[in-house]
Formats: C-alpha cells, structure tokens, sequence
C-alpha cells in the first residue's frame, strides 16, 4: 500500500479531480463568458494537460518533490520552496472548501443551517489527512466509478432539458469574455500542482505520462460537456445557478413523480467532491512530511492544525465568499499559474533527476 | 510502557468521544432548523398588487392527521402584505408561527394588475431563492389571484392542485393551454428576446357545486363558498417582463401547433353549414427564420392529422374514418387564419412568442445587431397550413 | 520434568498429586503372572467400557514380567502411545485418555479411549441451502477435520494442531493446501496462535480477536463459516482455515468484505442468477443501513428528497406523535433490536408468543395510541428485513446502522455523507494477512471481479483469486 498503482493515478486524473469543476465553476464562467462558456475552460484544460504530462514525466525519477528540489537548490532552499508549496496548496484548497460549505448548506437543507452542520467535514478531513497519501490510492479506486455513477446519472437525466443551440453564436462574448473567463477560471485549474506531492510515490509504468494526459483529457472532457448542458439548460440565468451539479437534472420528467430521485446521483457526487476538496490540503501536509521529516505525529499534528485553520477561516469568511472569489479571478489569480503551469516543466528542465546525486 | 498503551488506545476514546458528542447533539434535538414539524409547506403562492406593495397568498398544505385513511390534501390559505414579496413571506411566518417552506411550492400565479407591472420584480425573492425549485408552473390570473388560490375547487382539494392538472402533459397535447415555469420565463426575459408568455387563468362558478366535504370546508376555511373550475385556453404575452397582450384560445390552439405539441385536441370546424369536431392525431410545427442574401425570412408552418368526430356518417365513412376534401379545406383555411390571427397579435403587443430574436442572435449576431431591435415588425411571415387526413 | 520411576505406588500417587480432582479415578488389577497395574483415568471423560474389554481383559491373561512393547501389543486398541513424563501423562488423563502404569514400567502407556459427547452432523441454522451440500461443522475437531479430509483425497491438504490456552489446552487444527496456501499466510497464523497466552478457548471468535490486525476494530477481519463446503472451497482458493475443538465455526483467512456477499448456494445456480442474488444482497444491505437514515434526515433538514405526496401523507402521520422524527425512529430501531435480541435467545414456543406481542404492540397498539407513526414502524421493518440479507456482517451492519441515524439526526444528509466516506475511507485500508479487506474493489483487481458482486460461470473462473496470491494460480485446466 506505500505505491500509487498507474491506474489510480488515472482514475485520479479522470474521474476525481474534475468533478470539483461542477459546482461554482460553471455558474462563474457563464457569469463571465457567457455563452462562450466551454472556451476558457477548454483552454485551461489544454493546458493543464500538458502540466499534468509534465508532472507525470517527473513521476519516472522515482524521486519525491523535496528530493528533486533538495538536489537542485540544496537542503535549505528545499525546505523553504516544500514549505511555499505546501502553504500554496493549502491557499489553493480554500477555495473548494468554501464551495462545498455552500453546496453542503443550500443543497443539504432546506433553510440555511448554522455552520455546525458543515464542522464535521473538518473533523473528517483531520482524519484522512493523516492518512498517509498513498492510502488515498486505494479510496480512488472505489471512488472512481461513484464518480462515473454520479456524473452520467446526472448528465443522462439533464440532457434532455438543455438546448445546446444556446451557445451559439461562438465568439459572442468577445475577447474580454473569454479573457476574462480565464482568469476567473484559474483558481479551479490547478491539478497539476496535486500532482506534485504524489511523485517518489507513484508506480511509474510506460507510457504513464501520456495515458495520464488523456485521461485528464477524458475528465476534462466530461466537464466541458456538462458545462455544455449546464448553460443549455439554464441559458441567461446559469448565472443565477450557483450549484450547477445539483440544479440540472431536477427537470427531468419522472423527478414530479418520483420526488428529487436525482439526489441519488447528487449525494453520490458530493462523496467524491468530500475527498476531491481535501485533496490539496492532504498534499501539503505531505510536502511538509517530506521536508521535515515523516513522522507519525508530525502528520497527525499537521492535519488537526491544517483542519482547524480551515474551520478557522470558513468561521471568519462566512459571508465573504464573493470578495474571496473575486481576489482569487483578480489580483491573486497569477499565483495557480506560477505552481501549477510552470513548475512541473521547470522542474522538468532543471531538477536532478539523479537519486544518488540527489 | 504505560504511554504506549496510550497511544494505541487513544483512537478508541477519540472514537468514543465523538460518539459522545454525536449523541448529545442529537438528543438535544436542537439543530436551529426547521424540521417538518414546524413547517408549512407551500403548494401555491399567488401575487397582487396592493396598496404600497404586494400582497401575496400562500396556500399552505395542512395534513389531516392520523387517521386511517391516507391520500387527499386539505390545505388553508393565508395571505400577508408588504413592500415587497419577501415582506410578505415573512409576515406569512409571523401569522402562521411556522416557517414558509418553497421547496414543494409548484405554481405561482400572478394577479391581473401585478402582471402589467415588471413582472420580475415580484419574481425576483422566488428566483433568487437557493430553497426554492425554479421548475415550478408560472401563470397570469383574472383578477385577483389571492382570490384564485383561495377559491374552492371543484374537483380537487386543493385550487392549486386543480390548476396544475390544467398544466399536465396531458392538457399541453391537447393544444387547449400552454404552459411554462419560473425558469422558461426567466430565461424567455432575461434572453435577446425579452418576451415570454404565461397561462391566463379564469374562474368559473361551478353550477349546482354544493359544500359535499364538511371537512375540506373547515380546512379551507369556507362554509359556504362556491366551487369554481379553472380553465387557462387563454395566454398571456409578455414583453420586457409585463403583460401587453392576451392570445385568444384560438390562437392559443394555433401556438401549440406551430409547436408541434398537440397530439390529442379538437377544435370545430364547419362541413358546408354543419358544425363538425375534428381531432388532431399528429402535429408538427416549425417556425424557421433564414437569412438568404440579406434578407430575413419568416416560415410559420403547421402540419396536422385529423381525424372527424361529431357529423353523421355512413357506415363505411366510420369504417374508413377518413375526413373529407371539404373538411380538410375548411380546416387548413381555419387555422391558417389562426396562426394569421396569432402573428398579428405578437406583431401588436411587440411580443416576440416564437424568440426570433434569439434565433437570429444565434445564428448571425452581426444581423442580429443591425436588425434586432425592428425584427417583428420588418417580417411578414409566410404561413402554411397542411391538414390531412389521419386514413 | 518428574518422570516414571517403575515403582507402581509411587508413579500413582504423583500422578494424585497432579491430578488431586475426585473425578480422576484408579482402578488396579493384577495380571495372571501376578504384576500389579493401575489404570488412572478420568471418569467423565474415559470410555470405561472400551477400557474393560479392550484393555484391562486382555492385560488380566498376561503372564511373567511384562515388557513396554508386550502391554502395547497386547492392548486391543490402534491408538496407544507410551510417555514418560508424570506432567504429561497427567495432561492425557484430563483430556480423556487413560494412563497404564504398572510395577517396574519405565514409560506410562496411553489409551486413546477418551469418551467424546459429540452431536450429530447436521445443518448449520445460520447458514440453510436450499441446493447445495447441508452438512455443518460440529464441535468434535476430529469429526470436522474428517468432513474436510473427506472432501480433499490429497496429501496437499495438512492439518497441523496447534494447542492454545493455558486451562483448556484447545486444539486448533490450522489446515491448508499445501502449494496453493501461501506459506508466509501460515506461519503468521501459526506465529499468531502460538503467541496467545490466554487460560481457556471457549469458542472460535476468540481466536479472531488474536488474528486481526486490528482487534478494536468493529469491522471484521477473519472469515467464518459453519460449512464444511465452503471451508474446503475457501482453502482450495488458497486461503488458510482453522478449526477449533469445541466450536462449530471455522475460521479463514485472508478475509475479504466481499465473501460475506456470497453464499454457497451461489456456486450451485446459474450464474446469472447468482450475480442477481448477490446484488440484491447488497442493494438491502445499503437499504438497510441508509434508509432510517435518510429517512430522518428527510423529515429534519431535507423534505425534498420525499416526493410532494408522501410528504403530506408522512406530515399527517406524524403530525400528533410527542417525539422528534430522529427519536422516534430511534426509539422503533431500539425496540427492533430489543425484540430481535429477545427472540433469538428465548426459548422457542415464548419466541413465538414474544413475535405476536412484538408485531402487535409495534404494528398496532403503537401506532394507535399515537406512540410511533407507520411510516417509521413501516421503514424500520425494511431495515430490519434488509439486514438479514447478509446475515454475517448482522453485528457490524446494525451498529453502523445506528451510527448512520445518529449522525443523521444530528447532522442530516451531509453527516451520512461524510460518515460514508470515514467508513471506506477506513475500510479501504484495512488489511489482514496481506489481503486488503475491500479486494477486489479496492484495490481493483480486475480478474477477481469475476466472482465478486457479479459471478462469471465457473469456465470463465480458471485462475484463483490474485488478492490471495496463491502461489498455484490456476484451478482450471
């Protein structure tokens, strides 16, 4: 159990990470992009399949994050880059924790609950996160075909409700659309940068590197055509539609007769965002392991803080998620890009990828 | 020794106290929500103008209890005024000393003056609402349509349950209503377009209906009150969110087919003098806009199937169940004059039904931006009507 | 180590002094040639008729000094053993095979003539077919080793004793096929079982608690069965079993969740059905486990999941009851528990009469005086059948079942939720004897998918579970 397998690197790559894309995302890009929606999407799903190509080539070192890093730049500058990185990761965690706060509180009740109905999930995640990464492995096998389950179930009972014709004419929104979309999109694209934790883990196989690619692809692909139904369906008001999974396929014909059976596929869905949305902050406690030291305590330690700080700032940002989500597409979006777009092919070009010389 | 036997049984209290926790929580019974105890379930909310503001009726399920026998809803209606329509939802909760629940709330009827005004502004508290399914029926009353939901139907326990029947699939295929929710309507408003339409709905006292149910009075709150049924033949036509134009039941009839919804409606015809009742077997419809060398076209075109009820016949007319050449004629010319008719009224209020705007957006955005403003009244639609036989 | 001295009074009343218990008898005779013998054995347990005629009669005939190897060979019986340590010859009295001790002996000989009380082979209650083999293991070793070694005519199949407990010195038969079990596999299971130092084995489940890796844990980590059948069919896929003396449940190992979904009868239907049965058993398990749950939930926090007119007809029913939608379930569920717990043990014509009341009070009486409302009695009594559907996970299903209504009432559909993902997340990775517990789910392991929840015939099944790593990987040629 101390390896990722190939498999569950692909699983990961196709079935785990997009559905994080689900909720505010598609609401945000129409606010932004309007029709134009799937542009800035697909752009940033180009290119963090080629970031993902480029972790992955990592991931044929053998060599951990730190390792590579401490080759390079030397012990105490690997430290410090470990400690950015894993600080990086926990800001870019903020993010999906405070989506699945308002999903868990407008999707799961009927009026708002009082934020004790979402401090469970803290608990959870101090309890996974000191899990060591490679265990999370094995989660993603199970969880890959809820994934699967959850999403088509989803797509199957929406798609007959969207009128695709709505995203035409293409280009509408010009270029301050799709720029725009872009760069509000950013914070949601940073798949890659998980991927970094997991290297000295993974069980390098041929070809891993680009079959991983094009299940990222795979993925990305079911988002751009859920974001496709998505605006299909709701048109000039997807804006209004905050929770974009959980708003589809309530229009389905047998949901009058069978009550909200949709939810199925909804609660399903919610399960794997639980895992997807705790990811990053699981890859910084283990960047913070490989620096100082992998320690039983240290890991429980560091995910019981990591937990609390979180708990901490849900607490404190409760009503702000607008200026957050603002800060995130405005003057801090360049800060995903940096991590999760440059660094795998930096460290590509100029980490060691000689253990012993490491 | 003695820290290491801590150590490994500490997940066990942990465990244990989270378990501890998890059952105080639970017993304490007190989550500051609103179980279904202290709720009140709204099936139908209806919306007037009023002195100042609005005033909105909601009609509010009330279970009957525990008896034996299950099924059937009686319902009490409850009605608040505000500023605005969340004003009114809260003084709904301040009568009712339970919380106002939309999510099971599926129709929403706006009263005759309130649907003159922008009708987004009522429907905003609604669409804005996380708590509250945008799917729900959406519709313009005669009068009052406090007065509509608080009306005692005739055959149903509820008015609001008897209106959504007049919305079911059923009647959509019918070709007598047409019907839309909060979420077309939005989208219709908030589109290039700016026009929408809604179901009009009108009351009607139903003769002889006495008071059977004694106890369907007493939770509706009515004695004597009459019973009424509903009929919604008629639509109304909306543009930049208010009413400007009512379609007849005629066009209504005309609208669904150029749709290509009606599957099992009638309307009258003539035989030479004698009146006959046709029945549409199959439909389809299409409005097609094409831009052909800078010009815009319109196509509104309608095919139907019939088949003839109501005139007397041979025994081999039955047995062939074929409509004759005459019928056929009288009916295509019928609804051609129709679909004529219901251009012509679009034409009028400035109501764009069949989104051509959209359409033209859509397909040419530069055409759209040159010609969109003037659309309606720059097209003459070409209208086709092509009515067989079903045999 | 006291030992045999020859003096006949001498050896006897060590042996007394070991063994200083009423029920431990003597019975001295004399030979023809005139040596004395005494016979110590323990009355309970020693088939003294077969000791009369088979030992002592023909002992009485013999004549001169006798010799070791004469008394053996003279003894009318196969098993005879001869041991010249006082402890252990004490050790075989109290297990039921007496001692011959004689004037001059230099080695007390042991007859195997124990008295065993065994019932007869018969079907396990827990585990009826309806096709298939209806033979069940019983408490004898002996008896349930030789339903095995009937069923695997090959010198592959060993059966190697272990004793375990200080008191009871239990025997614990670790049997397995040797080139298809994995060796390090036993010898973990031998290391395991010689570790235990504990006074008495009452029963199988003991031993489990010393084979999990981890024994806190409420979910199970060694397989059990009372099936001779699927014993043998669980040590031919390379698994190790255990049979305990004393106990009719066999143990195996490596466990996987996934058996607990498969019955016997399975590999007896076709295979369709089979996949059918064994879906069916999941689908009331999760019925079972999140339908109070969900139900609660619903009524507290969510009334959308209900469709608008059951809503209304749950609204009415519960409209006059004194309690929360959360307790009330949870009070129904207790007295389920309580019912089921008090039928099981009681005897069985109050049994009957107990379900009478059971059904009445909860069906009736309840719901009339306004106690609980029928939708809760109706939702409990899905659950409840639910559960049994894969009776051997019935310990570990209820409680989480329970954990589920709780986080629910609390919490609502999030908490079952989350509480979802903490039990695969902790199930996941649970491993025992190198096989992970959720194989082959996860980690997914494609070609045992074949005989999971889904079930491939039997042509199509030619290789042994890879989870289990057999070293002989094939089982069809």
């Amino acid at each position: 159990m101390n390896k990722l397998s190939a498999r569950q690197v692909y699983f990961l790559l196709a079935c785990i990470l997009p559905v994080g894309k689900l909720i505010l995302l598609p609401a945000r890009l129409a606010d932004v992009s309007k029709n134009d929606l799937l542009l800035p999407a697909a752009l940033h799903l180009l290119l963090q399949a080629g970031a993902v190509f480029c972790a992955l080539l990592l991931a044929k070192r053998n060599m951990s994050l730190f390792e590579m890093l401490e080759g390079t730049l030397g012990h105490v500058a690997a430290c410090v880059l470990q400690t950015v990185f894993a600080l990086f990761l926990l800001f870019a965690a903020l993010l999906p924790v405070l989506e699945q706060k308002l999903l868990v509180q407008s999707v799961f009740y009927d009026t708002l609950p009082t934020i004790a109905s979402f401090a469970p999930f803290f608990l959870f995640a101090a309890y996974a996160c000191s899990k060591p990464l490679a265990s999370f492995g094995r989660m993603w096998d199970m969880l890959a075909p809820f994934s699967l389950a959850g999403y088509f179930g989803i797509l199957l009972l929406s798609v007959g409700s969207a009128d695709l014709a709505a995203l035409a004419p293409t280009g509408a929104a010009g270029a301050s659309g799709f720029f725009g979309g872009t760069m509000s999109a950013f914070a949601w694209f940073y798949d890659a940068a998980l991927l970094l934790p997991l290297l000295g883990k993974i069980d390098y196989t041929r070809g891993m590197a680009w079959k991983g690619m094009l299940f990222y692809l795979a993925g990305g692909a079911g988002v751009l055509i859920f974001l496709a139904v998505f605006y299909g369906i709701f048109q000039e008001t997807s804006v209004n539609q905050l929770y974009a999974f959980t708003a589809t396929s309530k229009y389905f014909s047998g949901i009058a007769t069978l009550g909200r059976a949709d939810y199925l596929f909804i609660i399903v869905l919610t399960l794997v965002m639980t895992f997807s949305c705790i990811l990053p902050i699981q890859g910084a406690i283990e960047c913070a392991l490989q620096a100082y030291g992998r320690k039983r305590w240290l890991a429980i330690v560091l995910s019981v803080g990591a937990s609390l700080v979180f708990l901490i700032l849900v607490l404190v940002l409760d009503y702000r998620f607008g200026e957050i989500l603002a800060a995130l597409s405005g003057v801090l979006f360049w800060i995903f890009p940096l991590f999760c777009l440059a660094l795998p092919p930096l460290l590509l070009l100029f980490g060691r990828n000689d253990r012993a010389r490491a | 020794m003695r820290a290491r036997k801590f150590w490994k049984t500490l997940p066990m209290k942990l465990y244990l106290l989270l378990a501890a926790a998890v059952c105080l929580y639970f017993f304490a019974n007190d989550f500051s929500l609103v179980d279904i105890q202290k709720t009140a379930i709204i099936l139908a909310v209806g919306i007037d103008k009023a002195e100042g503001g609005f005033s909105v009726t909601a009609q509010i399920a009330a279970p009957k209890g525990t008896e034996r026998t299950t099924g059937g809803t009686s319902s009490v209606e409850v009605a608040a005024e505000g500023g605005t329509v969340s004003d009114c939802i809260s003084a709904i909760f301040a009568k009712t000393g339970r919380v106002p629940k939309l999510v099971f709330c599926n129709l929403i009827v706006l009263g005759e003056e309130a649907a003159k005004e922008d009708v987004i502004a009522h429907l905003n508290y609604f669409l804005r609402n996380d708590y509250m399914p945008d799917s729900c029926f959406l519709a313009v009353c005669e009068g009052s349509a406090g007065e509509l939901i608080s009306s005692q139907s005739a055959i149903d326990d509820a008015s609001s349950l008897a209106i959504e029947k007049l919305f079911s699939d059923a009647a959509v295929k019918a070709g007598n209503v047409v019907s839309n929710t909060l979420k077309d309507f939005a989208i219709g408003y908030y589109g290039v377009s700016g026009s929408s339409f809604l179901p009009y709905i009108r009351t009607e006292e139903q003769e002889g209906g006495g008071n059977d149910s004694e106890e369907g009075a007493a939770a509706s709150g009515g004695g004597e009150e009459a019973q009424r049924v509903y009929t919604a033949t008629q639509t109304a036509l909306f543009s930049k969110g208010k009413m400007v134009g009512l379609l007849s039941a005629e066009e209504t009839l005309a609208y669904s087919l150029l749709e290509g919804n009606v599957f099992t409606g009638t309307f009258s015809s003539t035989d030479g003098e004698k009146p006959v009742t046709l029945t549409v077997m199959k439909n389809e419809g299409g409005v097609s806009l094409d831009e052909k060398k800078g010009e815009v076209k319109l196509e509104l075109s309608l095919t139907v199937r019939l088949c003839c009820r109501g005139v007397t016949a041979t025994v081999e007319d039955i047995a062939s169940d074929s409509v004759s050449p005459e019928i056929l004629q009288n009916a295509e010319k019928l609804l051609k004059g129709y679909t004529e008719r219901l251009w012509e009224t679009c034409k009028a209020c400035g109501c764009d039904l069949f989104f051509l705007k959209r359409t033209l957006y859509r397909s040419s955005k530069k055409k759209f931006e040159e010609e969109g403003e003037g659309l309606l009244a720059a097209l003459t639609p070409k209208i086709e009507a092509d009515v067989f036989s079903m045999k | 180590m006291k030992q045999i001295s020859g003096a006949l009074q001498r050896d006897v009343a060590a042996l007394k002094k070991l063994l200083p218990a009423e029920d431990i008898l003597t019975f001295p005779f004399a030979a023809e040639g005139g040596t004395a013998f005494t016979v110590v054995f323990s009355d309970a347990v020693t088939n003294k008729e077969l000791l009369g005629e088979e030992v002592v009669r023909p002992l009485r005939l013999l004549s001169g000094k006798p010799s070791l190897r004469a008394v053996k060979e003279r003894v009318n019986f196969s098993e005879v053993r001869s041991e010249k340590s006082l402890k252990k010859l004490a050790e075989e009295i109290l297990a039921g095979n007496p001692v011959l001790l004689w004037e001059g002996a230099e080695e007390g000989v042991i007859v195997g003539t124990k008295l065993v009380f065994v019932r007869a082979v018969a079907e396990p209650p827990t585990d009826v077919t309806i096709k298939g083999p209806r033979e069940g293991f019983i408490e004898d070793v002996k008896i349930n080793t030789s339903l095995i070694r009937r069923r695997f005519k090959t010198g592959e199949l060993l059966l190697e004793p272990v004793t375990v407990g200080r008191r009871s010195k239990t025997i614990v038969m670790v049997c397995y096929l040797a080139g298809t079990s994995v060796e390090e596999t036993v010898k973990e299971v031998k290391g395991k079982l010689e570790k235990i130092d504990i006074d008495y084995i009452p029963d199988s489940s003991y031993l489990t608690h010393f084979l999990s890796s981890r024994p806190y844990s409420l979910v199970k980590q060694v397989g059990t069965t009372e099936k001779p059948d699927i014993f043998c069919a669980k040590l031919a896929e390379g698994r190790v079993g255990l049979l305990v003396d004393g106990s009719p449940i066999a143990l195996t190992v490596p466990y996987l969740l996934v058996e607990d979904f498969q019955s016997s009868e399975d590999y007896f239907v076709p295979s369709y059905r089979a996949s059918f049965t064994r879906l069916l058993r999941l689908f009331a398990l999760l019925v079972a486990i999140y339908l109070p749950a969900f139900y609660v939930a619903a009524q507290l926090f969510k009334l959308q999941l209900f469709p608008v007119k059951l809503l209304l007809t749950i609204a009415g029913s519960i409209r006059d009851i004194p309690f929360s939608p959360s307790l009330e379930m949870l009070l129904v569920l207790l007295v389920l528990e309580i019912l089921n717990e008090a039928s099981i043990r009681m005897p069985k014509y109050v049994g009957m009469a107990l379900s009478v009341v059971g059904a009445l009070v909860l069906g009736e009486t309840a719901v009339s005086a306004g106690f609980v409302s029928t939708p809760a009695i109706i939702i409990v009594a899905f659950s409840g059948i639910g559960l049994y559907a894969v009776p051997n996970l019935i310990e570990q299903t209820s409680i989480l079942r329970l954990s589920m209504l709780l986080v629910a009432g609390s919490v609502g559909t999030y908490g079952i939720v989350l509480l979802t993902g903490f039990t695969l997340f902790y199930l996941v990775t649970a491993e025992n004897f190198g096989a992970p517990l959720m194989a082959p789910f996860s980690p997914l392991v494609k070609r045992d998918l074949r005989d999971s929840l889904i079930k491939y015939n039997l042509g199509s099944l030619p290789l042994r579970p890879k989870t289990l790593k057999s070293p002989n990987k094939r089982r069809l040629k």
